[in-house]
């Protein structure tokens, strides 16, 4: 890489390893945001609206001290999605968001990422009790939701689109 | 959280540091407003935020963007000013933008001058263009200042701009060119210098 690297932090799981996004990760997510994939999260976008998202997801930890991860494979560094807190303009409060790449679904990937991401956030970051907005046409994402123990709370708005607010438990309660 | 290693530059009346959270208010009430106009605007408040976090995000992606633009003495901001290339851009562009009632002093000369010395000489930069909304006359004639003529045969970047072309680095080495915007910033940075005309950035 040839930029200048954010101290994001870097987070082992069994399988996974959360870290900084850098460029190399940019073609797997202009990808995902140009597919029928990212309906539930802002998509689809044209790969100049992509790749300001990418750049912004970095500036998100410059400006807020938290932001997204990507979701690396532990044994060869493949993308495999992200995970992470989400505040920009808008957001009533920090969210857990996730989002996989068509490749990685459908191997507990995002709920392995997911947990790992909550817990640093709780124990490091200040953010515990987090919400996450849902599309309830989003079906996988809501069984991820139910799986992390996190529990409808209202209806809400995000972008000017309604979505269900879920609230995770505080880190001493987590399932 | 910041980039603690973006280089710093100083002019004879600036410091340009990288993007930092404390300056977003002052991006923000340029770029929701009518000033934005050229640059994509005016932008919404969300709209806003994120193209202030790509901005910052832009440095470690490309290893190079926007600085922002202080005071030397006061630390007060004017605006921005670097190099910029998101997605679909053709070239690698040299951008600025002075917050609305900091125009009239020169700022973006003096900044602009010294981020492009700067991504030539430690950057390795050949040539810069630059993206200009043809009804952008303030923008138009700081190119002008600065060297750059309009590249008629370059891409823009959607057919709605025009690209002026910066003077390659042995154009502007020691040139007539180089020496003439050093000595125009002396006279704006000189208090007895009393522009004429009309206000230009």
């Amino acid at each position: 890489m040839s930029g200048f690297p954010l101290p994001i932090p870097v987070i082992e799981t069994e399988r996974l390893v959360l870290r900084a996004p850098r460029a190399s990760d940019i073609p797997a997510h202009v990808a995902l945001m140009g597919s029928d994939r990212s309906k539930f999260i802002g998509g689809p976008q044209d790969e100049a609206t992509a790749w300001r998202g990418f750049a912004g997801s970095l500036g998100h930890w410059v400006l807020n001290g938290y932001g997204m991860w990507m979701i690396a494979d532990k044994a060869d560094d493949t993308p495999l999605g992200r995970v992470g807190f989400i505040n920009p303009f808008g957001w009533d409060e920090p969210e857990l968001g996730w989002h996989l790449y068509a490749a990685a679904e459908g191997k507990g990937i995002a709920h392995e990422a997911a947990v790992a991401a909550r817990t640093y956030g709780a124990e490091q970051l200040g953010l515990d009790g987090v919400i996450s907005y849902i599309d309830p046409a989003n079906v996988r994402s809501l069984a991820l939701a139910d799986r992390l123990g996190a529990r409808f709370e209202r209806e809400g708005e995000v972008m000017g689109h309604p979505c269900h607010v879920y609230r995770h438990p505080m880190i001493g309660e987590a399932a | 959280m910041a980039h603690t290693d973006i280089p710093v530059l100083e002019t004879r009346r600036l410091v340009l540091r990288g993007p930092a959270a404390e300056d977003y208010p002052n991006f923000k009430a340029t770029f929701t407003s009518y000033r934005a106009r050229f640059m994509g605007g005016p932008l919404n408040p969300y709209e806003s935020w994120m193209l202030y976090a790509a901005e910052i995000g832009h440095w470690q992606i490309r290893g190079y963007g926007m600085w922002m633009i202080h005071d030397k003495g006061t630390d007060e901001t004017y605006g921005m000013a670097g190099g910029w290339k998101p997605a679909m851009w053709p070239e690698a562009e040299i951008a600025w933008v002075i917050w609305p009632d900091k125009g009239g002093k020169g700022y973006a000369l003096e900044a602009t001058d010294a981020v492009r010395r700067y991504l030539y000489r430690e950057k390795g930069w050949t040539t810069a263009v630059s993206y200009i909304d043809p009804k952008n006359l303030d923008s138009i004639r700081l190119a002008e200042r600065l060297g750059a003529v309009k590249d008629h045969d370059a891409a823009s970047i959607d057919g709605h701009d025009a690209v002026y072309r910066h003077p390659s680095p042995a154009q502007l080495d020691g040139s007539q060119l180089a020496h003439g915007i050093e000595m125009e910033i002396g006279h704006y940075a000189d208090p007895m210098f009393k522009p004429e005309g009309w206000a230009v950035d």
